[in-house]
């Protein structure tokens, strides 16, 4: 049961990225590698804010290293992060992949920096997670799940905000953009402004769920952005392949899904005692296959089914 | 998740989509299952550690590489001298993150999960997941390979090990023996490597007692170290090495172009020395996996908890040498290391 | 209404390609006019269009609307008093919304694209009545995505979005080119019935003779940039078919 306690914290907590992710690649069409720089950005953010106890200027504009603040700066770094690939992309003219790897590559030297150094534990310190407010709140009972908890509280409180968000008016334009950005200009409206506060929006999840991820398991390393996008992209497609027939809003659930049955998967691949552990990745690659092929068949297998229910019932 | 599995079967009234939730939940059950086999190996709920019979160590090792290989032999190894044999009173588990932070915390709450007897992790990150991991548990955390356990925030609570601080000093006083006229020491980190970090400050800091200068270049990736070899040779007399993960992995391209200009290249470790370095007083990763070893049958003997055990540092060093590259190269062994000196050629 | 003054365009200049294609072009249309502009290819239709409607530069001129120089806006900005439907069906809508969002999305042109409800329900009847006169069943389908409805459907809805709000004048770009002949005759229908009620100055670029000389007031033909043929109103109806080719 703790593993699947495990697996749970560990998916919606990535979610949070995977559901950036989603907004460029699925509602903008836009490949955004920024989120290889973006993610540990936020954890970079996080780390500095959190372990800079001297500063004075620190102490004030955090609240006295009040953790769900930092949050806040994070978010407002990732979206900063977006609008720099946002801008190359539309007034210089580069190509959305370019774009992202600029500023993903930027962001290496610039997350060392923050962080100070490429390994920074924060073991003893309040974090979202484990502080007095938090520990007043919950019951002696629930105490260890408070990361289960407060995961899938903000990851579910995301959620939300972004399905309501992706139906205003501003939501509207956004996914205009992402099919037909021709329209948008026939709107009277901006179609590079626009498609820069969808980079901005996403980056800003994903350098939370950095964060937030940093905050989890309590230390920053520079490397925790390798590999985010991949993570991120394969959790959005696993997810919404297997929910394909579903009404729009149920997508972002079905982004949240798929992070889960990632972590499930390498998960599964772990245990698997006659592989090595040099195998895992194979194992999780074949997986992923499986799960895909799977979300296919199971249309194929409805049509029989209904075929030959009707021809059952006309015999 | 089940909660939404069902809110989400209850919303769907259309008979296709009804089957198409059913099959995605029988998918995920498929899948839950298939974690239900690991947790088979579940072993008992830690009671008294001194009085089972039977142990099961998570071994948790952050990529791979042949260092972090020894360190894991030599833990085996060294259990093995201690009583704990793989196959008769020890089972281990051992999962590797693939220089991955996602995977570290997988591993570590995957451990966590099985109540394993105690987690040997090797290096900072994967160290730091099972910390973290095993913080609210009994489940005692072991590492090796750590160069500052001090600055990973690892020296408090129910987690010990070794550290493999580098003899700095001693390699420097070879360097000197070894080339009495060279002022520049020239060295390749990779800036991601906090263990690399922590060791570079420490040669910057005793140089100047050995009358050397340092001049060292970052990089980040192994694609970076053609051009960053090219760019630093001219400026140096030799070179030095640390453990670092990114450089060590691309030794023979390291030592090919420094050959080329008569550079020596002195390494950290017996496996670089193998590959072509000239000479080190380093440390031998097997010996620092079986200190780890001993330490860890001391815990799980029950003699003293990790958080009784200070972290322990290699003392002293080991003295390789290549004779053949040290032939080419012109060089020779000053007579007072003569002794010591293990010459990888002669294996 | 609308007057193009002066205007110079050369593609290429400098080149081995160079191709001058209008030199001191002119070109006046009034209030209410519904222009047809036919033309072989090459002859500046698109880029005429392309021209009024800011996606194209031109090297000398003046573009002018109501008496406003627009030649130096922008080309989203002139957007606010144009409206076009294009030869493509799925470029004047979005496909991967339905119809009702596709509605309330052209519905707040003009106005903010703030975080207020995207779709606000005292809107909805407003809608389907609109979509109910394009007798294409629309209105029961308000919950579909654009992109499973046929090219006939999409191309009504993009008609009845760009006009939906109020424009100086509406473009349409070779707009039932890419649809078959019984639906291309659906949607001229169409066209004029709403062009007709809410009195909109309209250019059509097409190269169905046969629509140019059957809708509008008034067809210009274009040949290599230049006015070759300008007939307006009773003798735009000496006009034949065949007239127009032997000027072709």
């Amino acid at each position: 049961m703790d593993i699947l306690i495990g697996i749970l914290e560990q998916g919606l907590i990535y979610s949070i990225m995977a559901l950036g992710i989603y907004i460029t690649y699925k509602v903008l069409n836009f490949p955004d590698l920024t989120v290889d720089g973006s993610f540990p950005l936020g954890a970079a953010i996080t780390a500095s804010l959190m372990t800079n106890t001297d500063s004075a200027l620190i102490s004030s504009i955090t609240l006295g290293h009040n953790p769900y603040i930092i949050c806040i700066y994070a978010l407002i770094s990732g979206g900063i992060a977006g609008l720099i690939t946002g801008i190359i992309h539309v007034k210089f003219k580069v190509r959305d992949l370019i774009s992202g790897i600029i500023t993903m590559t930027g962001l290496y030297s610039i997350n060392l920096r923050i962080a100070g150094s490429a390994n920074v534990p924060i073991f003893n310190m309040d974090t979202i997670f484990s502080n007095n407010f938090v520990y007043n709140l919950f019951p002696k009972a629930l105490l260890k799940y408070n990361v289960l908890i407060i995961g899938f509280a903000i990851t579910f409180g995301i959620k939300l905000i972004l399905d309501i968000y992706l139906r205003t008016k501003s939501g509207y334009l956004l996914r205009a953009v992402g099919t037909n950005s021709v329209l948008v200009t026939t709107l009277a409206k901006d179609s590079g402004n626009v498609k820069i506060l969808g980079i901005v929006i996403a980056n800003s999840l994903v350098a939370l769920g950095g964060s937030i991820m940093m905050q989890q398991q309590g230390f920053f390393e520079i490397t925790m952005g390798t590999g985010a996008m991949v993570l991120g992209l394969a959790s959005v497609i696993i997810g919404t392949n297997l929910f394909k027939k579903i009404n729009f809003v149920k997508a972002t659930t079905a982004v949240i899904f798929g992070s889960m049955i990632y972590k499930a998967s390498m998960s599964v691949a772990m245990d698997i005692s006659f592989t090595k552990a040099s195998d895992m990745r194979l194992v999780t690659s074949i997986l992923f296959l499986i799960i895909l092929i799977a979300g296919q068949v199971k249309n194929k297998k409805v049509k029989i089914f209904v075929r030959v229910k009707e021809y059952l019932q006309d015999i | 998740m089940v909660l939404w599995i069902v809110v989400g079967g209850a919303i769907d009234r259309n008979k296709r989509e009804e089957i198409k939730m059913k099959k995605i939940f029988g998918l995920i059950l498929l899948l839950a299952v298939g974690l239900f086999t690991g947790c088979t190996k579940d072993t008992e709920a830690a009671k008294g550690l001194a009085e089972k019979k039977q142990y099961t160590i998570g071994i948790t090792q952050f990529g791979e590489h042949a260092s972090l290989d020894n360190c894991r032999e030599g833990l085996i190894g060294g259990l093995e001298e201690e009583g704990f044999v793989e196959g008769e009173n020890l089972t281990i588990i051992y999962e590797n993150a693939q220089f991955d932070t996602g995977t570290s915390n997988q591993i570590a709450q995957n451990f966590v999960s099985k109540k394993v007897d105690m987690i040997a992790a090797i290096a900072t990150p994967v160290a730091q997941s099972a910390f973290n991991a095993a913080k609210d548990t009994d489940i005692p955390v072991i590492f090796t390979a750590i160069t500052d356990p001090r600055a990973a925030m690892l020296t408090e609570g129910n987690v010990t090990g070794t550290s493999d601080k580098l003899p700095v000093e001693a390699q420097l006083k070879l360097i000197r023996a070894m080339l009495p006229k060279a002022k520049k020491i020239g060295i390749l980190y990779t800036t991601s490597e906090v263990n690399s970090l922590s060791t570079l400050e420490e040669y910057k800091s005793l140089a100047e007692h050995y009358n050397f200068e340092i001049i060292d270049m970052g990089i980040s990736a192994a694609a970076d170290i053609p051009l960053a070899m090219d760019r630093i040779l001219p400026q140096v007399d030799a070179m030095t090495n640390l453990i670092d993960n990114t450089v060590v992995g691309s030794l023979p391209v390291v030592v090919s172009k420094a050959n080329e200009k008569n550079i020596p290249v002195f390494g950290s470790e017996i496996e670089q020395v193998k590959l072509n370095c000239v000479a080190s007083e380093g440390i031998e990763y097997v010996e620092l996996g079986k200190q780890t070893g001993r330490m860890a049958a001391q815990i799980l003997r029950g003699e003293k908890t990790a958080d009784e055990i200070p972290y322990e540092v290699v003392e002293g060093s080991s003295l390789y040498i290549n004779s053949n590259v040290m032939d080419n190269l012109g060089l020779s062994l000053p007579l007072e290391y003569m002794d010591r000196a293990i010459d990888v050629v002669e294996n | 209404m609308l007057e193009l003054k002066n205007i110079y365009k050369t593609f290429n200049e400098g080149t081995v390609n160079e191709s001058k294609l209008f030199s001191d072009f002119n070109l006046k249309v009034e209030k209410n006019d519904f222009v047809s502009i036919v033309g072989n290819n090459g002859s500046g239709k698109t880029s005429l269009i392309n021209i009024i409607c800011g996606s194209l530069d031109i090297d000398k001129g003046q573009i002018i609307v109501k008496g406003e120089d627009i030649t130096k806006k922008k080309d989203f900005l002139r957007y606010q008093n144009i409206g076009r439907v294009y030869q493509d069906p799925s470029m004047g809508t979005c496909t991967e919304m339905t119809v009702l969002e596709n509605m309330a999305l052209a519905d707040n042109k003009g106005k903010s694209y703030n975080l207020g409800r995207g779709t606000r329900k005292n809107r909805i009847s407003y809608y389907k009545e609109s979509l109910s006169k394009l007798n294409l069943g629309l209105e029961n389908k308000l919950n579909i995505k654009v992109g499973e409805l046929s090219g006939g459907q999409r191309q009504g809805m993009a008609l009845l979005m760009a006009t939906m709000t109020p424009i100086e004048f509406l473009i349409l770009d070779e707009h039932t080119a890419a649809l078959d002949p019984k639906t291309a005759d659906i949607v001229m229908e169409l066209t004029c019935k709403v062009v007709r009620e809410k009195n909109i100055t309209t250019i059509m670029v097409t190269h169905n003779i046969k629509y140019a000389l059957e809708y509008g007031n008034r067809i210009i033909m274009l040949n290599q940039g230049r006015i070759a043929l300008d007939r307006t109103n009773e003798e735009k109806e000496d006009l034949t078919v065949d007239k127009v080719f032997s000027i072709y």
